[in-house]
């Protein structure tokens, strides 16, 4: 009897901390393949060796979790599926760069009848990888230098330093990564980062060194993190013509947060999808773990998608955000929501929207906003099946509000402040896909319902960015 | 503080009368201000009394972050920020008020020297006193200066600013005097100041300056500060001149009339 390789069962869905290219589009392929020897169907098999060929640094015990099923498949169909779900599973620790399946016949003196013996041969990544990528964030471009050490203690773990080099900020990280043998979804990270950021829109400029620990683990069909971060933040004006309320925002604090985020996402894709919703919803809770902000921030995120004629999806979202000081301390500029942008509700310039004095928009303690979009293959699908399935047409309306909520009144007094004096807009416009990470927009936007003080981007704006309403 | 930018404030000033809401910014008064920004905050507010423009005082744990030009005072008034004497006092000029208009150009230029030589000596040595001398940083500068901050941000701001002014310390040559040799600075500075005023009541003759009220602020917040050791406020004792002018500056502008 002859080798099985069971190579050709690509591509893999890449899951995980990795913001690798993902092969997104490619609809998950069924496992279930046509067996190709008929005759050993249907025939018991004993699965007697596993070999792993070609590790170095790796320690052995990471991976019998890892391939472990092997030894329970009773047929030859049975071999090959948990081989290939094994050959998966190895491949998404990130420590392999090329993982193969050869199934054969058992040899030797102890060898039985119907005894396989099932080879992995891996190819371990370089001890160190460094890379160099442009990045594009919420209206913002920068140059990201990479340094990568896969596998550092030879049990899946990672180490990543990173320096970024943007048109806006300078920041640079660090952080350990370390996944529980046998169960990748569950892990914990350390970060240790400095970023500074620079928000026009408030004539602010923020500076942030921080430590953050974090636990993911998965629950049922959600993925849950707790995390708890450390900051230094040092917030300044940005010219001298900043207002005074920016200015009294001046200066440093600490601020240690617990927080728990959980996350329900069915989509087929991240940024363009087909099918499937999405349910985010993020609390954090500062102040009683030291520092010098307290408060409690409750913020979550909704999106559906239905498929409709013609390729059409009809994508409804709602996002919200509530923001509670704790004690008598006012909530700092920093903490607080902003709304706006051609990311958020077209049609106003980014986070231009809100409380403002003398021009410098300062943020708001609760919003929400809402956003349903008709997207469409391009007219006439120049380029159909090939780069022309990038883009998209979509017809949109974005509505929501950002107030500051006075805590004396009552939740049915907060209810109608946000129901008051409802900013909306529509339009239509153009979406291209970057990888499966940001997107690009072209809209010819109309706002509504625009108040004083809100500055606004009336006809055509442009926006790229990574999280849309 | 640039040529352009004292240009665009003077031209600023000019538009607007003094306005009633002027405050005037600085840090914590108990828990956190340091002997060296009291002094020039107290300057500050001298000078203004003496234009007799009311000012209101006002005390933040970010004062130092607030200002413009990360110094200790700076006032607001209308919608403009000006920190530190030199700048204020040409702001107040560009609104029409000011103490040295009847000096001529001579006494002018030797008002600025004896400025300068407060500034170089009398706050440099209060910054080398706060935070090159250890007994003094690590008693009174670093608790002080750190008290709004919770750790271990307390800790790492007052460590950073103890750096920088050491840093600052070296540069200008400070960095290998021994507190002996600050304290002689110190009494020279004092003695200098002191044959300036002579039997006068004010620098010069009957109408105070700007130069009164920076002497006054540093002078009289030494005399009122407690510190580790009383050496400074004793080397000021000696000249009996410099203690009735801060008497008489305090009773005319200070007391009575305390807003």
């Amino acid at each position: 009897m002859g080798t099985v390789h069971a190579r050709s069962l690509d591509p893999l869905p890449m899951r995980g901390p990795e913001l690798g290219v993902q092969a997104d589009d490619i609809e998950a392929l069924d496992i279930e393949q046509e067996p190709k020897q008929e005759v050993l169907e249907n025939k018991d098999v004993v699965v007697q060796r596993v070999h792993i060929d070609g590790l170095g640094r790796t320690k052995e015990d990471l991976l019998t979790y890892e391939i472990a099923e092997v030894f329970r498949a009773r047929n030859l169909i049975d071999v090959m599926r948990k081989s290939h779900e094994a050959r998966q599973k190895l491949l998404r620790l990130g420590i392999f760069r090329k993982v193969e399946v050869v199934i054969d016949t058992s040899r030797g003196e102890d060898a039985l009848p119907n005894g396989l013996d099932v080879t992995f041969e891996v190819t371990e990544l370089r001890r160190m990888t460094g890379s160099y990528n442009t990045m594009v964030g919420n209206n913002e471009g920068s140059m990201v230098l990479g340094l990568k050490l896969p596998n550092v203690f030879g049990r899946a773990e990672k180490l990543t330093f990173q320096f970024s080099y943007g048109t806006k900020e300078t920041s640079y990280g660090l952080s350990f990564f370390k996944p529980q043998p046998g169960r990748f979804e569950r892990n914990v990270s350390i970060n240790l980062y400095k970023v500074t950021g620079q928000f026009p829109w408030s004539s602010l400029r923020e500076t942030d060194r921080g430590v953050s620990a974090e636990l993911s683990f998965p629950v049922w069909k959600t993925n849950q993190t707790l995390k708890w971060e450390g900051v230094w933040r040092e917030l300044g004006c940005l010219a001298r013509t900043a207002s005074f309320a920016v200015r009294e925002e001046s200066g440093h604090s600490l601020k240690s947060s617990l927080s728990h985020a959980m996350v329900i996402d069915t989509r087929n894709s991240s940024i363009l999808p087909k099918k499937g919703g999405l349910f985010k919803i993020h609390q954090e809770l500062a102040g009683y773990t030291g520092g010098d902000a307290s408060f409690l921030k409750e913020d979550f995120e909704i999106q559906l998608n239905r498929s409709l004629f013609w390729d059409s999806v009809l994508s409804a979202s709602l996002w919200g955000g509530l923001l509670l000081p704790i004690g008598d301390k006012p909530t700092s500029i920093a903490d607080r929501f902003y709304l706006g942008g051609p990311t958020s509700i077209r049609g106003f310039s980014m986070y231009s929207m809100g409380p403002q004095s003398e021009g410098d928009y300062l943020g708001g303690e609760a919003y929400w906003a809402g956003g349903l979009h008709l997207y469409t293959p391009l007219p006439f699908r120049p380029g159909r099946g090939g780069f022309g399935d990038l883009f998209r047409t979509h017809f949109f309306l974005n509505a929501g509000n950002l107030c500051n909520l006075n805590y004396g009144e009552g939740p049915q007094a907060h209810l109608k402040k946000l129901a008051e004096c409802i900013r909306w807009s529509y339009g239509l416009g153009i979406v291209l896909r970057l990888g499966n990470i940001a997107r690009l927009e072209l809209n010819y936007c109309i706002p509504m319902g625009v108040q004083s003080g809100d500055r606004i981007c009336d006809g055509v704006q442009f926006g790229a960015g990574i999280r849309f309403l | 503080m640039s040529l352009a930018a004292d240009a665009f404030v003077s031209q600023m000033a000019a538009a607007e009368p003094w306005p009633e809401s002027a405050t005037l910014y600085q840090p914590l008064k108990e828990d956190q201000i340091l002997l060296s920004d009291c002094a020039s905050s107290l300057a500050v507010q001298a000078y203004l009394r003496m234009c007799s423009l009311p000012v209101q005082v006002v005390c933040k744990a970010n004062a130092e972050y607030m200002s413009p030009s990360g110094k200790i005072p700076f006032i607001h008034v209308g919608n403009q920020v000006v920190s530190e004497l030199g700048p204020i006092v040409q702001f107040t000029k560009a609104k029409g008020h000011s103490l040295s208009d009847g000096l001529d150009d001579v006494q002018r230029a030797e008002m600025k020297a004896y400025m300068e030589l407060v500034n170089n000596m009398l706050l440099t040595a209060e910054l080398y006193i706060q935070w090159c001398d250890d007994a003094t940083a690590a008693e009174i500068s670093r608790p002080r200066y750190s008290s709004p901050y919770s750790w271990p941000l307390s800790n790492i701001l007052a460590y950073q600013k103890q750096w920088e002014v050491r840093r600052k310390m070296n540069a200008i040559g400070w960095g290998g005097k021994t507190l002996e040799q600050v304290y002689e600075d110190v009494s020279q500075c004092c003695q200098a100041l002191s044959q300036r005023l002579g039997t006068q009541p004010y620098f010069f003759n009957k109408q105070p300056t700007e130069l009164d009220a920076l002497v006054f602020g540093h002078l009289f917040t030494i005399l009122t500060t407690r510190l580790t050791s009383t050496e400074l406020a004793e080397r000021i004792k000696s000249y009996s001149n410099l203690l009735s002018f801060c008497r008489r500056i305090e009773q005319n502008y200070f007391e009575g009339k305390s807003s």
